[in-house]
């Protein structure tokens, strides 16, 4: 109870609630803008939280990221334009609702829906995070090398794309996460005799690279998208409360589904409303008004893709293992700031882990009237042409880079990286694979020789220990789950062709 | 920059081949038999083999379409241009300011280097000159308040040091 108190004292503070404010803010434009997505949002204020207390640091990514995630929803619906990635599955449903006349309640449903969805995440991250956090506190090297290789498995498994150019992404990550002297020998690899490459490639300025940089080199190649006509809007929350009784059902699926996406390394917010959507679709008993402009998908994956951010922390916080992009940079930031994840963060730091939860609370429930003012405020942000804001973008990608170390090797390494996501995405490899590949690369090598060192250069234990098994089962499950699937459609079309 | 897969197959085969053989020059560690060089080569090998699957298509059925397509073009958005020939080049702007940027921020000082940066990028992408203008002034001139009044973080003067 004091530990709550503590939380609860630590967020009072008035940096801490000025940052969760002007972070709100900063979300909601950039992820109601086309293109800028919320892990772009996050990546680009990690400078920032280097100069901040640590909870007010936490802070500005929790806020930014679910208000980017909501604000993405507004040029879905009003220009058929996602305006982060996780808004895309269900864009064409909330257009064809404005089409209707409608478009207070498509933006509605996404900012009540949205809410709802956090809040539940964030309840699934109380209940779950320290649960688990007594079970992780046995672990020890073995489990974490099973654990952290369950991660990258999973990531590859849940990719919108083929799984062969999922595993090869992450294995340029991994390949990636091997430069520098940083390995459990000391031995420099793949640095070329630069110094620079001494101490491995930065995970932020990399990300920065692949999330920023790289879409800035799509615009450039993509035409401008259409201007919004202005509009005026009835009551945005009228009706929401009948919805919500009406597809009740629908709404908890969404959240227990984005919940447990969040949990999974690498899945994050748009896997969840792509899940979510064409669950809905599938068992709903109005197949036939999907595309429409019909709230049912809406409920769920709206719910569903707030749900994921906040179960994305519980493998941040516990296991250091990111659960999405966003939580991948999050981790960053909690070393930067002393709160290293692991078990022991929930009994020794718990009350800093209250604030946590006090403060995604706090965001979801400001989201409601700051949603309600930036959708009313919709047709005049959403002017601002991209040839304007694209540019500060690039500038903030140079000079937060190099803030980070003071280092100018930091922004080659964002350009490299932006190439790098950009030819990636264009055939195909998820850019969030090799990213997970990066971040998890040392924390697989470092486990295993550990545990080696540990057992002699005995494998057994790797399989022997209880809890080791059970997760080395699991991980070859992951493994040869494509292959299954893979002869399972191969004799399902036999079967068809037959 | 749309590569066949025959050809974005056969350059990751390449890398895994490179990696490995890289990884395979380094040095052991006595007494131990995981080194350092067990890694690269692991995923030289892996990358080896997804090269070559990637090469041969298996796994293409997979491919949901991905969200360019999904999205299609907004209703009364112009079609988009046939890519020039130099059309895809533009896509390398923002990396080579950013190198640029590197090269030269030092000597020149931060505000010119992003004010060239800010203009560049803007015209690149179809600003009128009206609003570029403005923009590559007052830009640089945020973020340097920003960043270096209050974060402190030493953005390099070079000749044209800040007004504060």
């Amino acid at each position: 109870m004091s530990e709550l108190l503590e939380g609860l004292r630590l967020v009072a503070a008035t940096d801490v609630l000025v940052a969760v404010f002007a972070a709100a803010v900063y979300g909601l434009v950039v992820g109601a803008l086309p293109g800028l997505t919320a892990t772009m949002a996050t990546a680009l204020l990690v400078p920032i939280t280097f100069y901040l207390s640590p909870i007010a640091a936490v802070a500005t990514i929790i806020a930014a990221s679910a208000m980017a995630i909501f604000a993405g929803d507004i040029p879905g619906a009003l220009l058929r334009i996602p305006g982060t990635p996780a808004s895309a599955a269900y864009t064409d449903e909330a257009y064809a609702m404005t089409r209707k006349g409608r478009p207070e309640m498509a933006l509605g449903i996404g900012l009540w829906f949205s809410a709802i969805g956090g809040i539940v995440g964030t309840v699934a991250l109380m209940v779950m995070a320290p649960a688990l956090a007594e079970i992780a506190l046995s672990f020890s090297s073995f489990e974490y090398f099973w654990l952290a290789l369950l991660g990258l498995m999973c990531a590859t498994l849940v990719a919108r794309s083929s799984p062969v150019k999922a595993i090869a992404a992450m294995l340029i990550g991994l390949l990636i996460s091997c430069v520098g002297i940083e390995n459990p020998a000391g031995t420099p690899r793949f640095t070329f005799g630069l110094t620079d490459l001494l101490g491995g490639i930065e995970p932020i300025p990399a990300l920065v690279g692949v999330f920023a940089i790289s879409e800035v080199m799509r615009a450039m190649v993509s035409p401008e998208p259409a201007r919004l006509p202005r509009r005026r809007f009835g009551s945005i929350l009228r009706g929401q409360w009948a919805l919500t009784r009406r597809y009740q059902g629908q709404m908890w699926r969404g959240n227990v589904v984005g919940v447990l996406i969040g949990v999974l390394p690498g899945a994050g917010a748009d896997m969840a409303a792509w899940v979510s959507y064409s669950v809905s679709k599938r068992f709903s008993r109005e197949k036939e008004k999907f595309g429409t402009g019909h709230p049912e998908g809406l409920v769920e994956s709206g719910a569903a893709n707030n749900a994921s951010l906040a179960s994305g922390w519980v493998p941040a916080l516990l296991f250091g293992i990111p659960g999405d992009t966003i939580t991948a940079i999050a981790i960053g930031v909690l070393y930067m700031k002393g709160l290293n994840p692991g078990p022991t963060l929930f009994t020794e730091r718990a009350s800093s882990m209250y604030a946590l939860y006090i403060i995604f609370i706090m965001a979801n429930v400001i989201l409601i009237p700051l949603g309600i003012a930036m959708i009313r405020l919709a047709t005049l942000v959403l002017r601002a042409p991209r040839s304007a804001v694209l540019p500060v973008i690039v500038l903030l990608a140079a000079v937060g880079a190099f803030a980070i170390g003071n280092n100018l090797f930091a922004v080659v390494v964002v350009a490299a990286f932006g190439v790098l996501g950009f030819v990636m995405e264009r055939n195909g490899f998820p850019v969030a694979a090799m990213v997970l590949g990066i971040i998890m690369g040392s924390m697989v090598e470092t486990n295993f020789v550990t545990s080696l060192i540990k057992s002699d250069n005995s494998l057994l234990p790797f399989f022997e220990r209880p809890v080791s098994a059970v997760l080395a089962t699991i991980t070859a499950g992951a493994l040869l789950w494509p292959v299954v699937a893979w002869a399972l459609r191969a004799r399902g079309r036999a079967g068809a062709a037959a | 920059m749309h590569l066949p897969d025959r050809v974005s197959g056969a350059i990751l085969a390449g890398l895994g081949a490179l990696a490995a053989y890289g990884g395979s020059l380094l040095p052991g560690v006595p007494g131990q038999d995981v080194g350092p060089s067990v890694f690269p080569m692991v995923i030289g090998a892996g990358l080896i083999g997804c090269g070559a699957m990637v090469a041969f298509g298996i796994g293409r059925s997979f491919e949901a379409p991905g969200p360019a397509d999904a999205e299609g073009a907004a209703p009364g958005a112009p079609p988009p241009r046939p890519a020039s020939r130099f059309g895809g080049l533009r896509a390398l702007l923002p990396p080579a300011l950013l190198i640029l940027y590197v090269l030269v921020v030092e000597r020149l000082g931060f505000l010119p280097t992003a004010a060239v940066l800010v203009l560049v990028t803007a015209l690149a992408l179809g600003a009128r000159l009206r609003i570029a203008l403005p923009l590559a002034v007052a830009a640089p001139l945020a973020v340097h308040v920003v960043f270096s009044r209050l974060l402190r973080v030493p953005l390099p003067d070079g000749m044209l040091p800040a007004p504060w």
